[in-house]
């Protein structure tokens, strides 16, 4: 398997379509899936993940044959994620204020109930852009505030603020459903 | 009711995945197809060109409009001269870069004798093609063909076909280099067939170099049929190096066939070596067929040495020889021999094989597939390292790359040396003696040292000589001699009366005395003599700049400067008519001014690049006592290099 995905960077290396096709066979749901969780809409996600493809073609040659090769296709998303949401926050205002007193509220567990994955896909989704940013890069990407703040162009405490915030919509939405089922 | 945190809630979408639409993958392949941009850098390149323009024409136009005002200034005619050559220069610059461009598209023409086939039905006692290109640069197939047939040569004494390649590039898919023989010759003492090749190197997908022989020729003594390369190096896919021979001689006594390749690198997929023999000769002193590959190195999946006889010899000497020397560890080579001896072999026949230095690895070569001829199968030497040399390729690349790519952390500092024309200006329509101050050009250099706080900004020091000037028409005046023969004017304009500051002392030169407009045309004194002024402060100056880079994309940087420098007078210089009176009276020995530059710099090799930086300087009071130019246009370029 590691040696046909070493033929396969290859063939894209020497811009061969075949082995581009494979790479795009091999990596492209997980891909779109993270797409998905980082873009609010089904379109900016379509349009992320293509840019992103191409991105990935036309600099695979610097791939240097070390470490994972989808820790490598991720790391070249997130940061094309990253930079959409970065030109996007230039273009509309949006309100990442520290507060002492609201951020940092004792985190409440919650029961475990069921929730298909769709459903909690869309719970992320519906979270304001720089929350679910910081959401995915804390919680799926095991980012630390430091590196998620340099990466958003943010304060270390906004992006914790933002992080708990975030939970708190999350949780909200998690009680609602449970608060529906018992009723 | 057990309970859990939200991140282990969301936890079971970690490894989300969902199959994208399938137009998406149509509207990557759109993307990727698309041709590459054409940069924004012509953009940038092209707007500094027009800004470079706009710099330059109010200084030609200038220097053209002063031909209007009587004067004697020497210096300013010379420098015209020089932006008249300089100009030429261009011209000339344009014109011959566009006649390279002409040959370089000529040298594109291949120059390839194609095919040339000679029929020989003579009786010539020698014939000798040779077929040499020198370095080829082509991206169409390129063809060197050499063939000779050769039919009822009765008494052929030598019979050579010889096709040579040197230094031979090709960049197409196709390169094949053959030499093709085709000989029926009855009574032959030598029949040489050679091809050639030095220095090969072929980036395409196929280079195949043949050497073949079919000869029938009852009674010869020798048949020679070789096939050298050297130093070929094949990036394609399919390399092949046969030498062939199909012999059908009764009677001959020696019968070599060689293949011989030296230092051969492939990366491609397939590397095969041929020597090849197929020999029908029922008397025969000696048949020789050897395979030698020397330093041969390998890439790719398949590689083959094979040296292959096929013999029905009643009497002869057979030796099949198979040599392979490889010098480098990390090598795949796969050597086979197989020949093929009827039982009626009189004397001997000895395989020999050859390894040095070789490296045998576990792994089994995939695809080696000789099926037919195979009586005696006596040696079989597999060397395959396939894993190590896919390593060694991506190592050769990765180190390219980082050849290639400069490390941005370590390129703290750099120093540039740079030289350029500078315009002193004055916007303030102020006037010396009643007259505009008009411009006056000047050239500056100097050298500076940049180091880069981060990313984006930089600061930079360094020395600079520049110089900064003015020139003023019609200056009227009276000089000492004409002074002292009128006691009145003496006494009215003496040097001392200038202690008043009515009119401003311009030299410390008591020979000549100043007067102004108004003055002079009070006066209307038969006396008073006008000319042209041209006043020069020469400074060493040291800047202190702070750089912001706007853009930096691939090879190209555009940076703002701004700063503020020092200056110490060094030259300090008036001229009247072209002749220097003395000094400006009262020039400040220090100069401060601000400065605002900006920087379009292009990388020429790794660390060394060129840029161009239009500017402009304001200088704070050059003269205590007297209005002067302070504000100057720049124009500097030069060379930069980072450490």
């Amino acid at each position: 398997m590691k040696d046909d995905l070493d033929i396969y960077i290859k063939q894209c290396i020497q811009n061969d379509r075949a082995g581009q096709l494979k790479i795009y066979q091999l990596f492209s749901p997980v891909l779109y899936g993270i797409c998905l969780k980082y873009m609010k809409n089904e379109d900016d996600a379509k349009d992320v993940f293509q840019e992103a493809f191409v991105i990935v073609f036309q600099k695979i040659h610097q791939y240097k044959f070390e470490g994972s090769f989808e820790g490598w296709l991720k790391r070249i998303f997130i940061n094309k994620l990253i930079e959409t949401l970065n030109k996007k926050k230039k273009e509309s205002f949006f309100l990442d204020v520290f507060d002492p007193d609201t951020d940092f509220i004792e985190e409440e567990e919650l029961e475990i109930i069921p929730i298909a994955q769709e459903k909690l896909l869309e719970y992320i989704r519906d979270l304001p852009d720089q929350y679910r940013m910081v959401f995915n890069l804390y919680v799926f990407e095991k980012m630390k505030h430091r590196e998620i703040a340099d990466q958003l162009k943010i304060s270390e405490g906004t992006s914790k603020s933002n992080l708990n915030r975030a939970k708190r919509i999350l949780q909200k939405r998690i009680l609602s459903i449970k608060n529906f089922k018992t009723a | 009711m057990k309970k859990q945190k939200i991140e282990d809630i969301f936890s079971s979408i970690e490894n989300f995945s969902s199959v994208p639409p399938p137009e998406l993958w149509s509207k990557i392949e759109e993307e990727l197809d698309k041709p590459k941009k054409k940069k924004k850098v012509i953009l940038w390149w092209s707007a500094a060109a027009c800004l470079l323009l706009g710099l330059l024409l109010p200084s030609v136009l200038h220097l053209n409009s002063d031909s209007g005002i009587e004067t004697i200034n020497n210096v300013s005619i010379e420098k015209s001269v020089v932006l008249d050559e300089n100009k030429k220069d261009l011209n000339n610059t344009e014109k011959a870069s566009i006649e390279k461009n002409n040959i370089e598209k000529k040298s594109d023409i291949v120059e390839n004798s194609s095919l040339e086939d000679i029929k020989n039905q003579s009786n010539n006692s020698q014939n000798r093609n040779t077929y040499r290109t020198t370095i080829t640069h082509t991206d169409s197939n390129n063809k060197i063909n050499s063939g000779i047939s050769n039919e009822n040569s009765k008494i052929g004494t030598k019979n050579m076909n010889e096709a040579v390649a040197e230094k031979t590039y090709t960049a197409g898919k196709q390169n094949s280099f053959n030499s093709f023989s085709n000989n029926q010759i009855p009574a032959e003492k030598r029949n040489e067939n050679q091809a050639l090749a030095e220095k090969t190197f072929a980036a395409g997908k196929q280079n195949s170099f043949n050497s073949f022989s079919n000869n029938q020729i009852p009674a010869e003594k020798r048949n020679e049929n070789q096939a050298v390369a050297e130093k070929t190096f094949a990036a394609g896919k399919q390399n092949s190096f046969n030498s062939f021979s199909n012999n059908q001689i009764p009677a001959e006594k020696r019968n070599e066939n060689q293949g011989l390749a030296e230092k051969t690198f492939d990366a491609g997929k397939q590397n095969s070596f041929n020597s090849f023999s197929n020999n029908q000769i029922p008397a025969e002193k000696r048949n020789e067929n050897q395979g030698l590959a020397e330093k041969t190195f390998s890439a790719g999946k398949q590689n083959s040495v094979n040296s292959f006889s096929d013999n029905q010899l009643p009497n002869s000497i057979f030796e099949d020889k198979l040599t392979s020397k490889n010098t480098v560890a990390v090598t795949m080579s796969t050597s086979n021999l197989v020949s093929d001896n009827k039982p009626n072999i009189k004397k001997e026949g000895s395989d020999q094989t050859v390894s040095n230095k070789t490296i045998v690895a576990e792994n089994v070569q995939k695809n080696n597939s000789i099926t037919a001829h195979s009586l005696n199968k006596q040696d079989s030497l597999q060397l395959v390292e396939l894993q190590n040399l896919e390593k060694g390729i991506v190592e050769i690349k990765t180190e390219k790359d980082k050849e290639i790519k400069p490390d941005a952390n370590s390129e703290k500092w750099s120093l540039e040396v740079f030289a350029g024309i500078a315009n002193s200006e004055n916007y303030n329509n102020q006037k010396t003696l009643g007259n505009v101050n008009e411009s006056k050009q000047t050239n500056s250099y100097g050298v500076k040292t940049n180091y880069k706080l981060n990313k984006k900004w930089a600061v930079s020091s360094g020395l600079k000589i520049n110089e900064l000037g003015q020139s003023i028409a019609n200056v009227s005046y009276y000089n000492n001699h004409n002074l002292s023969s009128s006691p009145v004017m003496s006494d009215y304009f003496s040097p001392n009366s200038f202690a008043s500051g009515a009119t401003p002392k311009i030299t410390n030169n008591s020979s000549y005395v100043f007067v102004s407009k108004n003055t002079s045309n009070a006066l209307k004194s038969d006396n008073l003599e006008s000319g042209n002024m041209e006043q020069s402060l020469k400074y060493i100056e040291m800047p202190l700049e702070v750089s912001y880079a706007l853009f930096s994309k691939n090879k190209t940087n555009i940076s703002l400067n701004t700063g503020g420098f020092v200056g110490k007078l060094i030259s300090n210089n008036v001229t009247l008519n072209g002749n220097s009176i003395g000094d400006n009276s009262n020039a400040s020995d220090f100069v401060y001014g601000s400065l605002l530059s900006s920087t379009f710099q292009y990388r020429l090799y790794k660390k060394t690049h060129v840029f161009v930086e239009p500017g402009m300087n304001y200088y704070i009071n050059p003269l205590t006592n007297q209005t002067f130019n302070q504000f100057q246009w720049s124009f500097n370029f030069g060379l930069n290099v980072s450490f």
